[in-house]
């Protein structure tokens, strides 16, 4: 039973280690603080974080980030460490004070839609009140200054998710082209269409948050809440 | 010149502490800028442009403001000069600190003399740091460190009087040469009561020193970062770096800067500077790249 969903991006610059000693995009932060809260609001018996991997997997609930592998001068926290979106999403949690029971669940990033939606369904087939947080990205090549650079096609691409997610339309995530989605560096398509199967047939109430590329880089931030 | 004291480096060797100055405590790995504040009409560097007291004042303010963590507040040039007695000396320096203390309780304060005299008045007027350059020529400015609780500068001024040049200076080994003479200022000073943890150690520059020399003592300069006691350098658009460079006194910031790097990286902890927001970054820079703090603001690649 799915009692809400938590879309938050997935990068290394959401922890605060990682971009030194000035603020990086705090609005980008607090949103992501801001709807974990919401996420937790709920009292879930279990957080799944759903995030993209090389491969599909479940990872061990004490997975963290290991900020070392992007900044060296931090001391390793030890190898093994989570993939970049499931640690980002545990780092979410962390901060919130959550230490309730978790599961990482990685998607790999060439996992085609349909078994994302199945593993989506499987993960939802559960008595338990779940919250998923949701790790995803939108397309990084959306500007000049993108580490991408620029693909006319990323702006479409972009906004398609960002429609699908404003009307509760999660359905249409289905659709989102395999393809297409790695040649935009778009991340975000398989941990979404998970949520597409996790939500089924609910047409979820949905809140956006955030959705901005400062650097070039679609980030959208979103709450879901499955209407009875 | 050389004393053979018997001093063994090895022997001395001791892991840095903390440095204590003010109500402040300054960790190895805080690099500190010292701000250069002269009040005298003739020094080498800008002759003249704090003699007044406001212009002097708005150089504080600039200087805190770009990243200062001391002021070195001086009366008398290095160089030869018309003479400058100790009461002239106050004159011209004590109301002064007694002005930036009013203005910055937590700056730290150094006072650049070679007299007890001046240095007493100094400290009542909340100097923190007497900086010692001409190398204790008067034994008695360590006792009044003491006496105010302040902490003291050991220089090495190749055993020439103050306000004197280097004259066919020769040493068989310059840096044991240094070593000897900072060491046992420092020690002396703690016989006298000097708290430990506000004691620095200055090879000084050009001062009894030619340029190979210079450049020797900072190519070893770990041997004096070595002992333990926080290091200082002076090394602000000197001679040396005009000589090694072929630069006028107005085209040495670059060799400054460099210096700056390599005794950073060495091990100095406090860099006296006339360009402060420039050896900020130096040692921001320098600090960054040892892993001692963060950048600024991280993005590349992490977006």
């Amino acid at each position: 039973m799915i009692a809400g969903a938590a879309l938050c991006p997935s990068p290394p610059l959401l922890c605060p280690q990682l971009t030194g000693r000035h603020a990086v995009v705090p609005e980008l932060r607090t949103a992501c603080a801001e709807v974990v809260r919401r996420l937790l609001r709920h009292d879930p018996e279990v957080i799944v974080i759903i995030g993209p991997a090389a491969a599909t997997g479940a990872w061990d609930g004490a997975g963290r980030l290991n900020p070392s592998v992007f900044a060296p001068a931090i001391a390793s926290t030890g190898t093994g460490s989570a993939p970049l979106a499931l640690g980002l999403g545990a780092m979410l949690l962390d901060q919130a004070g959550y230490q309730g029971r978790r599961v990482l669940q990685a998607v790999g990033q060439d996992e085609p839609a349909s078994a994302c939606v199945r593993l989506g369904a499987e993960l939802a087939a559960t008595e338990a009140r779940m919250g998923l947080l949701v790790m995803g990205d939108g397309s990084a090549r959306r500007g000049p200054r993108a580490p991408g650079y620029r693909d006319p096609r990323a702006v479409t691409f972009d906004a398609e998710v960002e429609r699908a997610v404003r009307s509760g339309e999660v359905d249409a995530l289905r659709r989102l082209d395999r393809a297409l989605a790695r040649e935009l560096m778009a991340t975000g398509r398989p941990a979404w269409q998970v949520l597409s199967g996790a939500m089924g047939s609910l047409a979820p109430a949905a809140e956006v948050l955030y959705c901005d590329d400062p650097f070039g880089v679609r980030y959208l931030v979103a709450y879901l809440s499955p209407r009875p | 010149m050389t004393e053979a004291t018997g001093t063994d480096p090895a022997q001395d060797r001791r892991p840095p502490g903390t440095l204590r100055l003010n109500q402040r405590a300054f960790e190895p790995d805080r690099l500190l800028v010292m701000a250069i504040v002269n009040r005298t009409p003739d020094s080498f560097y800008q002759p003249g442009v704090t003699w007044d007291a406001a212009a002097a004042m708005a150089r504080v303010h600039a200087v805190v403001a770009e990243g200062a963590d001391i002021v070195d507040i001086g009366g008398v040039p290095a160089r030869p000069g018309d003479d400058v007695d100790a009461r002239e000396e106050i004159r011209r320096t004590v109301p002064f600190v007694a002005a930036v203390r009013n203005a910055y309780p937590d700056l730290v304060i150094s006072v650049d003399t070679w007299r007890h005299e001046v240095g007493r008045e100094a400290c009542a007027a909340g100097a923190d740091l007497l900086n010692d350059t001409w190398g204790g020529w008067d034994g008695r400015l360590a006792e009044v460190a003491a006496e105010f609780g302040a902490g003291v500068v050991c220089s090495h001024a190749g055993h020439l009087p103050p306000r004197t040049r280097p004259f066919r200076v020769a040493y068989e080994d310059v840096v044991q040469d240094v070593l000897d003479a900072t060491l046992a200022l420092a020690a002396r000073a703690v016989d006298v009561g000097v708290d430990p943890a506000r004691i620095l150690i200055d090879p000084a520059h050009d001062f009894g020193k030619n340029t190979w020399h210079s450049l020797e003592i900072t190519r070893r300069l770990e041997e004096l970062v070595g002992t333990g006691w926080p290091v200082l350098v002076s090394l602000s658009n000197k001679d040396f770096v005009g000589e090694t460079l072929d630069a006028a006194v107005d085209e040495r910031l670059a060799g400054t800067l460099a210096t700056t790097a390599v005794c950073a990286w060495l091990g100095a902890r406090v860099f006296r500077a006339h360009q402060v927001r420039d050896t900020r970054h130096v040692l921001d820079m320098v600090s960054a790249i040892r892993g001692d703090i963060p950048p600024a603001r991280a993005v590349r690649g992490l977006a």
